[in-house]
């Protein structure tokens, strides 16, 4: 009588345990639980799987099912998911680095400081989230170049695109906004040239341009608008603008078939039953998002732990400009296209245009066909408005129609303003103290008195000389003289300057152009 | 079966990313300090930029002063003597800092170094009206501090067999000279140096011969050089250094006449 029925005691514990699980789970039971990750059937009637999408808030807006046909890799290749991953990822590691950013002129740049020496993971956080940055405008647009190679913006699916449209500006305005935020001169000037665009709007430019930077140049008011746009209103905008994203694609039309399932009737019956056959979220496109997820977050993992490092130059320096300014690289194609016309034209109201029909694509394009052979027009449109989009981008580089000074050249290529350059690669040992004169000095054995002598300072000695003598014969620097000084300036420090000597053709009289370049032992020479 | 492998390899990848996470982890540490000593570096590297553009006119190339101008900042005086000469509470750093800061209104050896009219050194920080941001003050400071090895006599510097700056025309070398000499702190010549305690002298070879009625533009020059209080610009204060006839060598001060001859 007062002994303990243990049996019924552990029946009693298992089910209230149970109990809770299901309670966690939406419905789920321990054992249901157990067969979803394993794929095997359902162990309940009714499917219980389909359950959690009624109870669950986050299943719920995730879709049951998708048509086994829209799920082949080659169809989409997961752009679109991750997109959003990297999105998710950005939200993430953005949160944690808001911890460490202070968004003053005085203190932004000290903070990135601070978190790279001074917080664990800090260089890795931001090498993440810059990476991140920049897959997700990668995606994003491949995303949108493949919805419209496979003619998928079509018919209930227009809406779709247009509001993915509205995604790509957000995500181009999110990327670029966070350029400006650790306040160096990369930061600095590709967003004094980006903003100097908003100003050539027509009828309220000079507003817009206030408005964006605070004040006639950015500074304390630039950024801390840029701040707020970067962390506050962007990422709602964009968390607005996926929800209606993706709750069209999940609740109502889902991802398109391949064309081929809807319109090729050379297709064996079974084939295109077989693709309409549905895939359920769970477990199926539950297991393989949670695979690319961990796929996703391996590869950036490796990438930024042994590959990539965000770029860092100098503290912004409003007074110096430097030689190469150029926007991020999702913005070329505008730097190119400005080299070609005037500034309202084609920084403002072409773009606009542009956009305006990449808007109004679905709406435009009234043929009812998705397969490619029955869109010509539309597939080649396509493909010339992606080749014209690489051009401009080439266009839109320093290198292309800007007639820098040869000796200024010369020495800007060998010791770039900012970024390593071949000269700062030099180890700090080779760095011999001395007078090298092109065509003077024998380029070879230039240390004789170190062990191992100084093939990195030769090597840049020669690359040197060859590219004075090539503009000489070029006609570019008659007479020129060329010297590569090297002197040791403090205890660890050496300054190199190169100098170039030669005569002007036009003024009759010698000119020379030289930079005086401080080398420290401890400066990271192998970025 | 596909899903297992899914799972499968998810469960791998998310093991192998932990990994790495920790691998990283365990290099933090030494990656930290790394960054900070890399940014010492650059911190000194920017400083020797800056000293060379603004502080070199008067406190010389080397930060070896200019006798008559500004003192030395390199010598063994400056890092063992010079905080208990003014009584300096804090680190040599902070003194740096503070004088590069707010300038000097008069000098504290105004028979040795007088500097550069009033005030005695310029104020530097944008704080009070200077060129400088604090960021950039502090890099300069790093770049002089990093002198004391030297200063000390702990390590010896190589020095190159020919001036680098010798060249085959007086000119040139005259150029040289106008920099040696201090003469780019107070003077301005357009594409050279901007010095506004002195008279501009962009052109000095166009007006140097109307200055004093019978002199040539040669003989005035030199004299101005020499004497500096013979004749004053209309404007300007007695304040270049009597010093010159003592200081430079005859054919430096050749170089020199040749050199401001150019300026026309």
């Amino acid at each position: 009588m007062f002994g303990l029925n243990f049996q019924r005691l552990r029946q009693q514990a298992r089910e209230a345990f149970e109990r809770r699980v299901r309670i966690i789970t939406a419905g789920l039971s321990i054992a249901e639980l157990r067969a979803l990750l394993r794929g095997d059937p359902p162990t309940e009637k009714p499917n219980p799987r389909y359950r959690v999408h009624v109870t669950s808030f986050l299943f719920h807006i995730r879709p049951k099912f998708y048509l086994r046909g829209s799920t082949i890799f080659t169809h989409t290749f997961r752009l679109g998911f991750f997109t959003m991953f990297f999105f998710v990822l950005e939200l993430i590691t953005g949160l944690i680095l808001m911890i460490y950013y202070t968004p003053s002129p005085a203190e932004a740049y000290n903070s990135i400081l601070n978190l790279m020496s001074n917080v664990p993971y800090g260089k890795l956080l931001r090498d993440l989230h810059r990476l991140g940055a920049e897959g997700m405008v990668i995606f994003t647009a491949l995303h949108m170049l493949r919805t419209y190679l496979t003619g998928s913006y079509k018919k209930e699916r227009s809406f779709t695109w247009l509001t993915g449209v509205v995604l790509l500006l957000i995500t181009l305005f999110l990327s670029f906004s966070g350029y400006l935020l650790p306040w160096d001169q990369l930061a600095y000037w590709a967003v004094t040239i980006g903003t100097s665009m908003a100003e050539a709007a027509p009828l309220f430019g000079k507003e817009l341009n206030l408005l964006l930077r605070g004040a006639p140049d950015i500074g304390a008011g630039g950024l801390l608008r840029f701040y707020l746009l970067h962390v506050i209103l962007l990422p709602l905008l964009a968390i607005w603008f996926i929800s209606i994203h993706y709750y069209k694609v999940s609740r109502e039309h889902g991802i398109s078939l391949p064309a081929k399932f809807e319109e090729d009737e050379s297709l064996p019956k079974e084939a295109v039953k077989r693709a309409k056959q549905r895939v359920d979220y769970l477990p199926d496109l539950f297991t393989h998002e949670l695979f690319l997820t961990s796929l996703g977050l391996f590869i950036l993992v490796v990438l930024t732990a042994f590959f990539y490092s965000a770029p860092l130059e100098h503290i912004a320096n409003p007074q110096q400009t430097p030689l190469d300014t150029k926007a991020p690289w999702y913005f070329w194609w505008l730097q190119g296209m400005l080299k070609l016309g005037d500034k309202t034209l084609m920084g403002i109201i072409l773009p606009t245009l542009i956009f305006g029909l990449l808007f109004a694509v679905p709406y435009l394009d009234r043929n009812p066909y998705r397969m490619a052979y029955r869109r010509p027009v539309a597939i080649a449109l396509g493909v010339l408005a992606t080749l014209t989009i690489v051009v401009l981008s080439y266009m839109g580089l320093p290198q292309y129609k800007i007639e820098t000074p040869a000796a200024t050249r010369i020495i800007q290529d060998l010791a770039p303003e900012e970024g390593l350059g071949e000269l700062r690669a030099i180890p700090f040992e080779q760095l011999q103290p001395g007078v090298y004169e092109v065509n003077a000095t024998e380029p070879e054995n230039l240390c004789p008195e170190m062990d191992f002598g100084c093939p990195a300072l030769e090597a840049v000695f020669a690359e040197f000389s060859e590219r004075v003598n090539e503009a000489v014969e070029a006609g570019k620097l008659p007479e020129a003289q060329a010297v590569l000084v090297i002197e040791a300036w403090q205890a660890d420090l050496v300054k190199v300057t190169p100098r170039i000597l030669w005569l002007d053709p036009e003024s009759g009289t010698r000119k020379s152009y030289e930079r005086h370049i401080f080398l420290h032992r401890d400066h990271n020479r192998n970025e | 079966m596909r899903i297992q492998i899914q799972i499968f390899l998810g469960t791998l990848f998310l093991v192998a990313t932990g990994a790495i996470l920790i691998f990283v982890g365990l290099r933090e540490d030494e990656r930290m300090a790394e960054f900070e000593r890399y940014q010492k570096a650059q911190q000194i590297e920017v400083g020797a930029e800056l000293f060379e553009i603004n502080c070199r006119g008067c406190h010389g190339l080397r930060g070896e002063g200019i006798p008559g101008l500004a003192p030395p900042l390199n010598d063994r005086h400056f890092f063992t003597e010079r905080l208990a000469e003014v009584g300096w509470q804090g680190s040599l750093e902070d003194y740096i800092i503070a004088t590069v800061s707010t300038g000097r209104q008069v000098s504290t050896r105004p028979d040795k170094y007088p500097g550069a009219g009033k005030p005695a050194m310029p104020t530097w920080s944008d704080r009070f009206g200077g060129p400088l941001r604090d960021d950039q003050i502090r890099s300069i400071a790093a770049f002089i501090m990093n002198w004391e090895a030297t200063a000390l006599g702990e390590v010896a510097l190589e020095t190159l067999p020919t001036p680098e700056t010798e060249a085959a025309d007086p000119i040139t070398r005259g150029r040289a000279a106008f920099e040696t000499y201090g003469c780019v702190g107070c003077h301005t010549i357009e594409g050279i140096s901007s010095g506004a305690v002195g008279p501009n002298l962009t052109h000095i070879a166009s007006h140097a011969g109307e200055r004093k009625a019978g002199m040539t533009a040669e003989a005035y020059i030199r004299e101005s050089i020499l004497d500096p209080a013979a004749y004053l610009v209309e404007g300007y204060d007695d304040l270049m250094p009597k010093t010159f006839a003592d200081t430079i060598p005859a054919d430096e001060l050749e170089d020199l006449i040749a050199f401001l001859l150019a300026q026309e």
